[in-house]
């Protein structure tokens, strides 16, 4: 079934129902996943054939959760569009929650544009409670749950989606969707610009599937909001330890969470120290820097002279700077190659610590350079054109 | 479990459903009956079957969502009374119709079940959804209907029948035992119904046929009556007839011998012949006295020669008649047919009587139920009879002679 876009169910819903659909369409992020929103198909009408003009009231709602999507109908009758709607909760058919804990549904009032919002997202946490109560089928997945609700950092953003009994083999299985609590706030904010899509909320969560009650089975993945994914380096950042047989969750989480932040503290950290070393190279060179990137700090080119020998000096700074060495490229501004470009070599290795600060590391750069430099005359001379 | 529904209650909810603008429901009305089905085969004693049969008699529509339940779904029994009536008891279930919506119960429906269930208290109340699906250019409109049993864990759903709903062509019409609650038949029936109900409530016809059944069954009983003592009479009749036959038998022997002795005697003693008629008389006569009638051609003679024998009995005015038997008169009321008829009924006879019977039996059949009657009617008491046979003939029974008929022939 196509979702509808937004602007197609709005316009095909019943005027009087606009407004409640347009919260829930516009506004809709609920639960961890938030940057999928929610969807809507299946608009029909409640209404004879014979009425004109739109007056659709009934549909199915898509709603991400636990790395599942539910699908939820709701039905309102648009000729009577102050009634509060009705739910079929799809495949749950054991899932009926109680009616007086849906405080938007006994006053409900279908003046407030939000309250369906409010509503879908009380029931979102009546069924949390119902998956959760489906998992004292297991006593060890139980327990994995109690052991998460009790810490702090992830007892309150869990969702938890208990599935169904294989009937033929008698399997349990489980996801935990948790929210990891890591701080991006400081990430340098030109990482995280670079992304076409609105970026949304910036989120990390790890998903951990167990395919079977005793727990032996068991995948867990690693998502990030696409911003933070580009930040970290791409998908090789969300390479994350394979779970210990044996182990659990509370032991688990921590980890991949102390994984993640060390990933963010070396991006931040790589980030000040590529500025610390950029700033060192234009107090040392001086005049002799031609162009630097002032927003990433990743690329430095110089101008230098020895011996009445120009030559430019591009250094590339890695994202896992000072981890990773930054790489020199010397380039001869007289020679060219046979393919025309300017004679160049690059130089991966070279005297170099992580441990140095950006002056040191200006001061050891230009030590080699003297020391490369002659070498780096003789090749120009012998493999370029003038 | 059954379940089923009235046609009119079918189309009637169909009605009141279809022509809303939104979503529509009401209440179901009617029994649930037990049946027991007692199967018994050659494998086992017996098997009992229960089933529960749903009947759905009616229906009460709701005018408007939401009149006998709030937003949280708690239902308000005083609507609710207000809505049913005095109707309550009668209620069996409840149902739903919505368009274009999947065959499941929803969040709201399920919490007033439950709340019906408990406060009307029918352990086993079901819900009757309707989805009315239509195709987008809307060609094609489907009405889909599902029974639920929702107090139940398992088997949920009861298929609904609708009688005489489908091919009557190759089916009977099936009459249902939904009790006619319209008054306006009531009153009619009322009315008209002393024209053919007497006042048991029974149908006049009916009376009447069994009466006339009655009469039929006690004449029967009657005839049954007098056909044991008529074929009591004819059983001893023919003990009667086979005993002087097997006298005859033995007289004709013994007659058969002393006229070979006689004659042999003549023989030898020519002269002596005075001695011949009385000897001749004493057995001849004796011969005459056991059964003149049966034999006629040894009667013959006998009767010319002892005419005295037949004198108390015979009418001296018709010596031709009591000398000789009218051949033509088997068959009619002056022939000793009846001593016929009877030696030839019981197939006992002799071949003499036999061949005086021949070409004659049809009539003689006609005449033996005749003849049966008479002597019946007559109340002829065996031995009479018996005297009757043996010293006359049969038209001196009858003076008359040709005159009376029998009232069979």
């Amino acid at each position: 079934m196509n979702s509808l876009s937004p602007e197609v169910a709005l316009s095909r819903i019943s005027p009087e129902l606009r407004p409640l659909l347009c919260s829930v369409v516009r506004n809709g992020r609920i639960g961890l996943d938030s940057s999928s929103c929610l969807r809507i198909t299946d608009l029909k009408s409640g209404c004879t054939s014979l009425m004109p003009g739109p007056c659709c009231d009934r549909f199915k709602l898509h709603i991400p959760y636990a790395g599942e999507t539910l699908k939820w109908d709701i039905i309102f009758n648009a000729k009577e569009p102050e009634l509060p709607p009705d739910f079929i909760f799809g495949e749950d058919a054991d899932f009926l929650p109680e009616p007086s804990e849906l405080p938007h549904l006994v006053s409900w009032d279908a003046g407030k544009p939000e309250c369906l919002l409010q509503l879908v997202k009380e029931l979102l946490q009546q069924y949390h409670q119902y998956q959760c109560q489906r998992l004292r089928d297991s006593s060890r997945l139980l327990f994995e749950y109690d052991s998460l609700l009790n810490d702090p950092n992830y007892g309150r953003s869990m969702e938890i989606y208990a599935g169904l009994k294989n009937s033929w083999t008698g399997e349990f299985s489980a996801r935990f969707l948790l929210k990891l609590p890591v701080d991006f706030n400081n990430i340098p904010i030109y990482l995280l610009k670079d992304t076409a899509l609105d970026p949304g909320e910036d989120v990390a969560l790890l998903s951990v599937s167990f395919e079977d009650a005793e727990a032996t089975q068991v995948f867990p993945k690693l998502y990030l909001s696409p911003s933070i994914e580009h930040a970290l380096g791409g998908s090789s950042a969300l390479h994350i330890p394979a779970f210990p047989s044996g182990g659990c969750l509370i032991d688990y989480v921590p980890q991949v969470c102390q994984l993640l932040t060390n990933k963010v503290q070396y991006v931040i950290q790589g980030y000040h120290k590529r500025r610390e070393y950029i700033a060192a190279f234009l107090s040392h060179f001086g005049m002799g820097v031609v162009e630097y990137d002032a927003v990433g700090f990743t690329k430095l080119t110089l101008l230098l002279m020895w011996k009445d020998f120009c030559f430019l000096v591009h250094v590339d700074l890695p994202l896992y700077f000072p981890r990773d060495q930054p790489t020199l490229t010397f380039q001869s501004i007289y020679h060219f190659t046979s393919s025309g470009q300017l004679y160049s070599q690059v130089q991966k290795s070279y005297p170099y610590s992580p441990r140095w600060d950006g002056n040191e590391m200006a001061k050891r750069a230009k030590a080699y350079f003297k020391s490369f430099i002659p070498q780096f005359q003789e090749g120009a001379f012998a493999n370029g054109k003038l | 479990m059954a379940a089923s529904i009235s046609g009119y209650t079918f189309s009637s909810v169909c009605y009141h459903s279809a022509n809303s603008n939104s979503d529509h429901e009401g209440f179901l009305l009617g029994e649930v009956r037990q049946e027991e089905t007692l199967s018994i085969s050659d494998s086992h004693i017996g098997s009992a079957e229960f089933l529960s049969v749903i009947e759905v008699h009616n229906h009460e529509p709701c005018a408007q969502l939401f009149s006998f339940y709030d937003y949280a779904g708690n239902v308000n029994e005083e609507n609710l009374n207000r809505i049913l009536k005095d109707r309550r008891k009668n209620v069996i279930g409840w149902y739903r119709f919505r368009r274009n919506t999947q065959q499941q119960m929803s969040f709201r429906e399920q919490v007033i079940h439950k709340q019906l269930t408990h406060i009307l208290g029918i352990p086993d109340l079901v819900f009757l959804l309707f989805s009315f699906i239509s195709t987008a250019n809307s060609s094609t409109h489907a009405l889909e209907y599902v029974l639920f049993r929702p107090n139940r864990k398992y088997n949920q759903r009861i298929s609904l029948s609708i009688p005489n709903l489908g091919n009557t062509s190759q089916q009977e019409y099936k009459v249902s035992s939904v009790p006619n609650t319209s008054k306006n038949y009531a009153s009619v029936i009322k009315e008209h119904g002393t024209e053919f109900f007497d006042k048991d409530g029974v149908m006049k016809d009916i009376r009447a046929i069994f009466q006339v059944y009655s009469a039929l069954q006690e004449r029967v009983q009657a005839v049954c009556c007098e056909v044991d003592q008529s074929e009591r009479v004819r059983e001893k009749i023919q003990e009667e007839v086979n005993k002087l036959k097997e006298e005859i038998a033995l007289r004709k022997r013994n007659s058969a011998e002393e006229e070979r002795r006689l004659q042999e005697a003549a023989a030898v003693t020519l002269p002596d012949n005075s001695a011949l008629p009385d000897s001749k008389h004493s057995s001849l006569t004796q011969v005459v006295l056991s059964g003149p009638s049966v034999e006629p051609s040894v009667e013959r003679p006998v009767n010319s020669s002892s005419p005295p024998i037949y004198s108390s009995t015979l009418p001296p005015d018709s010596p031709s008649a009591i000398l000789l038997p009218r051949p033509q008169a088997v068959g009619s009321p002056g022939h000793p047919s009846p001593i016929l008829g009877l030696g030839n009924g019981d197939g006992s006879s002799s071949d003499s009587l036999n061949r005086q019977a021949t070409g004659q039996e049809d009539q003689e059949d006609d005449e033996d139920s005749s003849e049966y009657e008479n002597l019946v009617s007559e109340q002829l008491q065996p031995p009479s009879l018996t005297e009757t046979v043996t010293l006359g003939r049969p038209a001196t029974l009858w003076p008359d002679g040709d005159a009376h008929s029998p009232p069979g022939s």
